[in-house]
């Protein structure tokens, strides 16, 4: 068995025997199959609806969905370059068998290129995932036959291996020249920092402008501009390129492509064995080394107290202490960032949402959008709530035990995350909330529907977290980034948007019927309060169900775990 | 043989290890003896090829840990402190793993598994899953694997942590009966009681520094403490020694 296999056999030998010999049950892999089948088909269907929608427009059809295509594979690419250099700062300097392995006579060539793979594996799987139905659903509008499969059988490979090798070299270099330990959060900043950056350029590179072919000075121009790459120097758009001549039967120079991205692709992580033949042991010696004494902040010790006194004493030390370990986590407090450009993005779309445009009256069309915007917003605040508020009690890890043998009760346990989690959920979905609203210049009693309800959601969202978090806690985690992503995540996000719909469900009439009456002569100004105050009553019952009912599961099932 | 020459291993201005000079001969088991935060876990990590020395030089029966890394460690076993073993693999398929790590293949594999496991009682478990080890069943199976290659050198870190008597007793039966056969075996411990029973010659390592070594008689004379056992001797040295000069340059 050559090096590279034998190293990787760890590996598919635990993913074989977590499949085999697992504890999860088949009911739940089957639930868990089914939604990933969902993602899929649903993946498949948007993508083939747009395709469809382009190839409506006459002659510019391919060119547009060209360009569509570099986008996706532009994404891809930055999401792979972000993740590659995480995957690889893991496989290379901070997985737990790396004793074991270099303890060993293992050759540095070998363990390289096995740990590539792994990284490459580790950072790709999702967007190998889902860039299957959108290839597929290019082959169903376009055509292209087998010819197509047969090139994303080829460039799939290399376009995943050129991040993943350039991760590599960067995360060497990164730890070999940086201060030891210090590493993990300088590369998260930079990581950050680019993908927030990507994501803005991606943003306000205006994709919607797609469907707005006026905003170009005359067609030709427009369509020249439709037909080249933006940037002719990535892989994504050389790969595009060659997609292209399959797809669009256009004069494409697939086989300069390929060469050029199949040259890449070996040279890359070639050159990547040599920089780690250089610098590898320097650097895995260096960043065991260990992490330098933080500051003492006596300023957010005297705000932390002031800010948790309302609460008892043990609720007190159990968020104070809560917080303390976020802030210190580099990796958990600077997601906040991409939490920031998600608003950003978020309210620019309200921004440019052309309501005017539109052949419905603006108010009604503002409200009806104001209403939507509120389920969206309750989407979002469970997207951020199975991240922060999901792994609450997981968090607690190995040192569960602390708080097990403490004289508190795990009510009170639960309650004191529950609130720590409001706190900011609530924050985050009123601001969302009241300046969407205010970019729509939303009548004034849809401001105070809007903020009371979401004000609701937030406290069963957050419950629900908190609560599924519990019933399915994970002590044992690796990487805190896996907690969300496991079952109960799943389910937590599920019941999250069923508790969401049903907040829509029961306030959908009267709000149907307040924007229909601004279609009347004589619209109505201030709404009867007797039309909203049963809806909203419903919607306040239905959440002190849903708060009672999860925090009460959450705490059983951490009695139990006593038994 | 085990040499460490001049060995120095510096974390900014803290000196773990402090110009360290030893031999251990073939066959010897030396206990490796000191406080927490003494420095050994960084020696053995260094010996191992683990971490870089800031100068000096670790041979290991005359192979360089650094220039000829991949020989030295063909001839050596590793028990650690804190030992990784893949959870979601059985005991048998983490031994093949570590076994063809060290290019032991074929028959002389499963021969060698057979003998461990039924030497270290775990031929029952072998086809369980790590994970559902207790703690001492996972130590002894890093002990198989440490020594599935019949290593001429055994560096050991903490061996019997959460090792129930029997096997404890099996263990430093097993150290004896390797170092009657011409393993070398370095073995760092807190317990003093495995050290005084099983070990030839001791070191006394502290801030870094060889404060005392030699066999037992030899420490005593360090100690000028004519009587008494190995944990006053103990005492005695590390207590001089504690306060004086502190290992940050």
């Amino acid at each position: 068995m050559s090096a590279v296999a034998l190293l990787l056999s760890p590996l598919w030998l635990s993913w074989k025997n977590s499949f085999f010999r697992g504890a999860s049950s088949w009911s739940r892999r089957l639930l868990l199959a089914v939604l990933a089948l969902c993602f899929w088909s649903g993946t498949y269907w948007v993508i083939r609806r747009v395709l469809r929608y382009f190839e409506t427009v006459y002659d510019l059809g391919p060119a547009l969905a060209y360009q569509l295509l570099l986008i996706i594979l532009l994404t891809f690419l930055s999401m792979l370059l972000f993740s590659n250099l995480v995957a690889a700062l893991s496989t290379y300097f901070l997985a737990r068998d790396l004793d074991l392995v270099h303890a060993a006579p293992v050759s540095a060539d070998g363990f390289f290129f096995a740990r590539l793979i792994q990284t490459t594996v580790n950072s790709s799987w999702m967007v190998l995932f889902f860039s299957l139905p959108i290839f597929a659903a290019y082959g169903a509008v376009f055509g292209g036959g087998w010819m197509l499969y047969f090139w994303v059988a080829l460039i799939l490979p290399l376009f995943l291996i050129i991040p993943a090798a350039l991760g590599a070299v960067v995360t060497h270099l990164l730890v070999y020249f940086l201060p030891a330990k210090r590493i993990r959060d300088v590369l998260f900043f930079i990581g950050l920092i680019a993908f927030v950056v990507m994501y803005f350029l991606f943003r306000f590179s205006q994709p919607e402008r797609l469907v707005q072919p006026e905003a170009f000075g005359n067609f030709m121009q427009f369509l020249s501009a439709m037909e080249a790459p933006s940037s002719p120097y990535l892989p994504s758009s050389w790969s595009a390129e060659i997609l292209a001549g399959s797809l669009f039967q256009r004069q494409t120079e697939q086989g300069f492509f390929f060469a050029l991205l199949s040259s890449y692709a070996l040279f890359l992580p070639l050159a990547a064995s040599w920089v780690s033949g250089a610098v590898y042991f320097d650097g895995w010696s260096k960043a065991q080394e260990s992490r330098q004494g933080r500051r003492k902040l006596p300023w957010l010790d005297w705000l932390l107290d002031a800010a948790t006194s309302f609460f008892p004493q043990t609720t007190r030390a159990i968020m104070i202490k809560d917080i303390k370990t976020f802030l210190r986590d580099t990796t958990q407090w600077s997601q906040l960032f991409l939490l920031l450009a998600l608003i950003v993005v978020y309210l620019y779309n309200f921004k440019v949402l052309p309501l005017d445009r539109s052949p419905m009256p603006a108010g009604m069309l503002r409200t009806l959008v104001s209403f939507a915007n509120l389920a969206l917003a309750g989407f979002v605040l469970s997207a951020v709530a199975v991240r922060f508020a999901f792994p609450a009690i997981s968090l607690e890890g190995k040192a569960f035990w602390i708080l097990q043998s403490a004289p508190i009760s795990l009510r009170a346990l639960l309650w004191s995350k529950f609130w720590l989690n409001v706190v900011p959920l609530l924050a985050l979905g009123e601001l969302l909330v009241f300046l969407s609203n205010i970019l729509l210049h939303v009548p004034s009693w849809m401001m105070t529907l809007s903020l009371i309800t979401v004000c609701l959601t937030t406290l069963g969202i957050a419950a629900i977290n908190v609560g599924v978090g519990a019933l399915y806690p994970n002590f044992n985690y690796e990487n805190a980034a896996e907690i969300p992503t496991s079952f109960g995540g799943a389910v937590s996000m599920i019941l999250s948007v069923v508790f969401i719909a049903l907040t829509v469900a029961i306030e959908a009439w009267p709000i149907y019927q307040l924007a229909m009456a601004s279609l009347r002569p004589g619209r109505v100004l201030a709404p009867p309060v007797t039309l909203i105050a049963p809806s909203l009553l419903a919607v306040a019952i239905l959440t002190a169900a849903v708060v009672t009912i999860s925090l009460r599961l959450g705490i059983n099932r951490l009695e139990k775990l006593k038994d | 043989m085990i040499e460490l020459i001049h060995l120095t291993k510096r974390y900014g201005r803290l000196a773990a290890v402090d110009d360290l000079d030893l031999v251990v001969p073939a066959g010897e088991i030396f206990g490796f003896l000191g406080p927490n935060g003494a420095g050994k876990t960084t020696t053995i990590r260094v010996m191992m090829g683990i971490l870089k020395a800031t100068s000096g030089q670790v041979l290991l029966d005359g192979h360089d840990v650094v220039s000829a890394a991949q020989e030295a460690k063909a001839i050596t076993g590793f028990i650690p402190d804190r030992p990784f073993i893949y959870e979601k693999l059985s005991g048998r398929e983490f031994l093949e793993f570590v076994g063809k790590l060290h290019r032991v293949e074929g028959t002389r594999l499963n021969r060698r598994i057979a003998e461990l496991l039924e030497q270290l009682e775990l031929s029952a478990w072998q086809n369980e899953l790590v994970e559902s080890y207790s703690h001492g069943m996972k130590q002894r199976l890093v002990v198989c694997a440490a020594l599935l290659h019949e290593p001429r050198i055994l560096v050991v870190d903490e061996p019997m942590v959460g090792m129930d008597p029997r096997g404890a007793r099996t263990l430093k039966d097993l150290f004896c009966a390797l170092a009657r056969s011409g393993t070398t075996i370095f073995l760092s411990t807190h317990s003093i009681g495995i050290a005084e029973e099983i070990c030839h010659r001791i070191g006394i390592i502290q801030k870094g520094r060889l404060i005392a070594c030699g066999a037992m008689d030899d420490i005593r004379r360090q100690a000028s403490a004519s009587a008494g056992n190995l944990e006053d001797v103990f005492l005695e040295l590390t207590r001089t020694q504690a306060g004086t000069e502190p290992a940050l340059e």
